[in-house]
């Protein structure tokens, strides 16, 4: 298949393509879920094909093929350059690229054991043992279990002569305990709502005491049923380590992407309230916030060596001591920030689309101190774990989030289970809120792997490292339509 | 992929299957999207995708591989994986055999100029709708999306094409065609879109239009305090919630676990009179697939009847489990999710958007919705915010803009207080009038 990357390239920059590169991806993934004792899924999905992306007379064009033939290779690429023609005919300005050295490398994401060469029946087994142990609990009403794998190798040309052969493997699982009475439907999910991944091999699992927490997990869910509601008006907020990674994500890490900011996400995923004119002058959140973007993150789900122009992975601060200070970007849109080179933050969720800026990795930097530090040094307050709804709006200002479950926190300790916690807020007012973040040995790295974005839709993932954090004064109890 | 490259491809796969039991499932196309935003296009792509799922049964065991390499070697290699998982998984109590060949209706959704639609045909819609924007004074950013197939929603495929070893064949030819612009004056936006199997529905200029209006409407908008508030909701807003609420309980397998406001309440009244909500992939404005990933037929299924609960969708395993017949809304098997309805009614009145404005003392007007989550299950309460055109109603008609709220709204709670709806039009893959609902909870505000 190599050749045929060079054919596509070859072809587009002889169809008048001032620049172009071509992308050969490969992927294999495999899927088992287990629901309620019975499999409920076993697949493995493989896919391959070349995406090219062009630009003619300063505008993109973008064709992918799954066609392995030369003759298919090389129409695609012409239709990459007919479309960036097409594109030139409503352009304001020609795209310009911020310099890049061609990169010519080969990169593996550490892997000790291939989880592909684990056999179904190893995972199916912990599966159906993670099973057993939740519905051994009374009042479990559904039980589901999963293990993913995924394997992608890419190879990047570019017509200024980068040459890049990398290859991230990812595995991750999770399970979550249902029990459903009257009209309360309630869920624990382990280690985190949507699983918990890395850029790691079969290693990764076997570090996790998946069966040994299945009981505590089946146990909670049932207690909710009967558990007090979360109160509703103004109180100290504690939030657990994943739940905090999606508030990173949603109210930090989408506003912080440069394309949102300049407009180009509007129609869909909308825009951004960190407009230029913030840079270096919003006080973003308390001095106690620092949040670092970070390609080079061990095993992070957005760790790489290259991003999916051909830039090389970096690591810098978006939020410094509370101060915004930096944007994600690419290399058509550094220089509107008055950046000379990308920070490397493109990235596509397969050869059959275009790649966009995508969050790379992207930390709450720990502070000091236990969570039972965090929990005694609070008066009053309510403690929520593990994501069960996002939402925010098209600027990113007013979010509001659901977790799994709470505790009333009274002076000092966890008093009361709490069902159906939720919290509401503005972003900047939130994160300026904050004036307790947890040391380093209560900090984790928390995948996400369901990230939506642009037009055609794009999935991608990324991680987000927390520590447990307080934040004063939020409002509470706020989701109900009563 | 035409019916006999289709059959070819099929074909060439049970013939790898040598004796075992197998279903094979097709599907992809070539989807282009133009994308633009700040009155130029920005990215513009093409792709050509196709997918073959293949499963295999062994007695109550079954395993599935799918794959983008169609030639024989690349089918032989998801054979194998297929059987090999087949022969690893445990055995499943009430596996169902393959399903028998069955009969379905043609759905005319095929339109040829649609399939050859160019980058350049759709550059110069988009160069008039940026023009119209230029002259209000305001920002362009959509999409000019054209495809043949069924490649959908980040990058989800549909069957094009499914065949078993038991003789069962089914073959159906789409395409599609969506236009969708905001107009955007800093914050300030305005929105609208326009969908058909056929690129020659879509009116460009009247939906740039209509954008722009809305945005030059937009500016400068009032605070509102939250609270609950009388609403008109146009199409947009009422597909966004009913696709969440078709999510949570219009399948059997949540009403069958009690996750579902249908659950228990089969035959009795759960939403307002007024309310009748179908799956129908053969109404005029869906033309859909009709059958399912299980080869089913699709039959068109009343949901909710005049405000009665009336039945969910069903699959093979679930329509099984009660001694009924699928209702043909099953996705690949196995999986955990259970029957999809993929092609929601709700079916509407007569009259104009504006017509159910006419009738509103003091209220809000709603264009979209966005970034809608799941609250409560239950209750089908969501949560979400308002986007691109929230405006004052006052004394029936529009007046100026109103800065947008965050809600936390039960669906069966509005659809049990609908007091007036429009005439029907497909929006977001939902036919569904715009709605006129008393006492909708807008619980928060946002800064703009």
């Amino acid at each position: 298949m190599d050749e045929l990357v060079r054919e596509a390239l070859d072809t587009a920059v002889a169809r008048g393509a001032g620049y172009a590169d071509a992308r050969l991806l490969e992927t294999l993934r495999e899927d088992l879920i287990v629901k309620d004792g019975c499999l409920a899924g076993l697949e493995q999905t493989e896919s391959r094909g070349i995406g090219v992306r062009v630009l003619v007379d300063g505008a993109w064009g973008y064709a992918a093929t799954d066609s392995a033939t030369r003759e298919s290779v090389q129409a695609c690429a012409a239709h990459a350059v007919a479309i960036g023609r097409a594109s030139a005919r409503v352009l304001a300005k020609p795209v310009r690229l911020a310099p890049e050295p061609p990169h010519r490398a080969v990169w593996s994401s550490p892997c000790a054991v291939d989880p592909f060469a684990v056999p179904l029946d190893r995972k199916l087994d912990l599966l159906l043992r993670i099973d057993a142990a939740l519905r051994s609990v009374k009042g479990v009403t559904i039980a589901e279990s999963f293990l993913t794998f995924v394997r992608r190798r890419q190879r990047f040309l570019s017509s200024e002569g980068a040459d890049i052969d990398q290859t991230v493997t990812r595995s991750g699982g999770g399970y979550a305990a249902t029990a459903v009475s009257g009209n309360e439907v309630q869920r624990r999910s382990y280690p985190q709502a949507e699983g918990h991944h890395q850029t790691m091999g079969w290693e990764f699992i076997e570090s996790i005491p998946w069966v040994e927490e299945a009981p505590r997990v089946a146990e909670e869910a049932v207690a909710l049923l009967s558990a007090e509601p979360c109160p509703s008006g103004e109180m100290d907020v504690v939030l657990e380590g994943s739940q905090l990674a999606l508030q990173i994500h949603e109210s930090v890490g989408h506003p912080s992407e440069l394309d949102r900011v300049l407009g180009m996400e509007a129609n869909y995923a909308g825009a951004s309230f960190l407009t230029l004119d913030k840079l270096r002058t919003l006080r973003f959140g308390s001095p106690q916030v620092t949040l670092v973007a970070d390609a080079t993150l061990p095993h992070g789900l957005s760790t790489f060596a290259f991003d999916d122009e051909g830039v090389a992975a970096q690591r810098w601060p978006i939020v410094q001591e509370g101060l915004f200070t930096g944007y994600l970007t690419s290399r058509e849109l550094a220089h509107r920030v008055g950046e000379a080179r990308s920070r490397g933050c493109v990235r596509t969720d397969g050869w059959h689309h275009i790649p966009m800026i995508r969050m790379v990795n992207l930390s709450l930097m720990p502070g000091a101190g236990s969570l039972e530090d965090l929990l005694g040094d609070t008066d009053h307050g309510i403690y929520m774990e593990t994501n069960r709804s996002w939402s925010i709006d098209q600027l990113r200002y007013n979010f509001q989030f659901k977790t799994e479950i709470a505790w009333e926190i009274r002076r000092g300790k966890r008093i009361r289970m709490l069902r159906n916690p939720t919290y509401q807020g503005i972003t900047t007012q939130f994160w300026n809120s904050c004036d307790f973040v947890c040391g380093e040995d209560a900090w984790r790295p928390w995948g996400v792997v369901n990230c939506g974005k642009g037009q055609p839709g794009q999935v991608a993932d990324m991680t987000h490292g927390a520590a447990p954090a307080r934040f004063r004064k939020v409002r509470v109890g706020v989701g109900y339509d009563d | 992929m035409t019916r006999d490259e289709a059959r070819d491809v099929l074909g060439r796969a049970l013939a790898a299957a040598k004796g075992l039991e197998m279903e094979v499932v097709l599907g992809g196309g070539r989807s282009e999207l133009t994308r633009f935003a700040n009155n130029e296009i920005t990215q513009n792509v093409s792709e050509r995708r196709y997918v073959l799922s293949v499963r295999v049964a062994r007695g109550r065991r079954t395993g599935r591989a799918t794959g983008n390499d169609l030639s024989d070697d690349g089918i032989a290699r998801l054979v194998r994986r297929a059987d090999e998982a087949a022969r690893l998984s445990p055995e499943i109590e009430n596996l169902l055999p393959l399903a028998d060949p069955q009969e379905y209706r043609e759905v005319d959704a095929h339109d040829a100029a649609t399939a050859s639609l160019g980058p350049d045909a759709r550059a110069a819609a988009v160069e008039r709708a940026v023009a119209r924007c230029r002259e209000a004074g305001v920002d362009a950013a959509g999409i000019y999306e054209s495809g043949e197939g069924s490649i959908g929603e980040y990058g989800t495929i549909a069957p094009l094409a499914i065949a078993n070893t038991k003789g069962l064949f089914a073959h159906h030819e789409g395409t599609a065609a969506r236009f969708t612009i905001s107009a955007m004056d800093g914050a300030a936006s305005g929105w609208a879109s326009s969908e058909s199997h056929a690129s020659r529905d879509l009116d460009a200029d009247a939906i740039a239009e209509r954008a722009v209006e809305k945005a030059v409407r937009s500016r400068k908008p009032e605070r509102w305090e939250p609270g609950r508030y009388t609403v008109v909701l146009e199409p947009a807003a009422v597909s966004d919630l009913l696709t969440d609420t078709a999510w949570l309980s219009f399948g059997a397998l949540p009403v069958q676990e009690g996750r579902s406001f249908l659950s228990g309440k089969i035959g009795q009244p759960v939403l307002g009179g007024n309310v009748t909500i179908r799956d129908d992939p053969y109404h005029p404005l869906h033309r859909g697939l009709p059958f399912d990933a299980e080869g089913m037929p699709v039959t068109p299924v009343t949901v909710v009847d005049r405000g009665v609960a009336a039945s969910p969708v069903y699959d093979r395993q679930t329509a099984a489990k009660e001694g009924k017949a699928s209702t043909g809304h099953g996705l690949p098997y196995p999986n955990p999710f259970g029957p999809i309805a993929g092609h929601l009614v709700l079916e509407g009145g007569t009259g104009s958007v504006d017509d159910l404005v006419s009738r509103v003392d003091r209220g809000l007007l709603v264009t979209r919705v966005w970034y809608t989550n799941v609250v409560d299950t239950m209750t089908a309460t969501l949560t979400g915010m308002t986007r691109d055109g929230l405006f004052a109603i006052e004394g029936g008609r529009v007046r100026g803009a109103v800065q947008n709220f965050r809600f936390n709204q039960s669906v069966v709670r509005m659809l049990n207080e609908v007091e007036g709806l429009s005439a029907v039009e497909r929006v977001g893959g939902v036919v569904c009038p715009g709605l006129l609902v008393r006492s909708f909870h807008m619980s928060s505000g946002t800064e703009f």
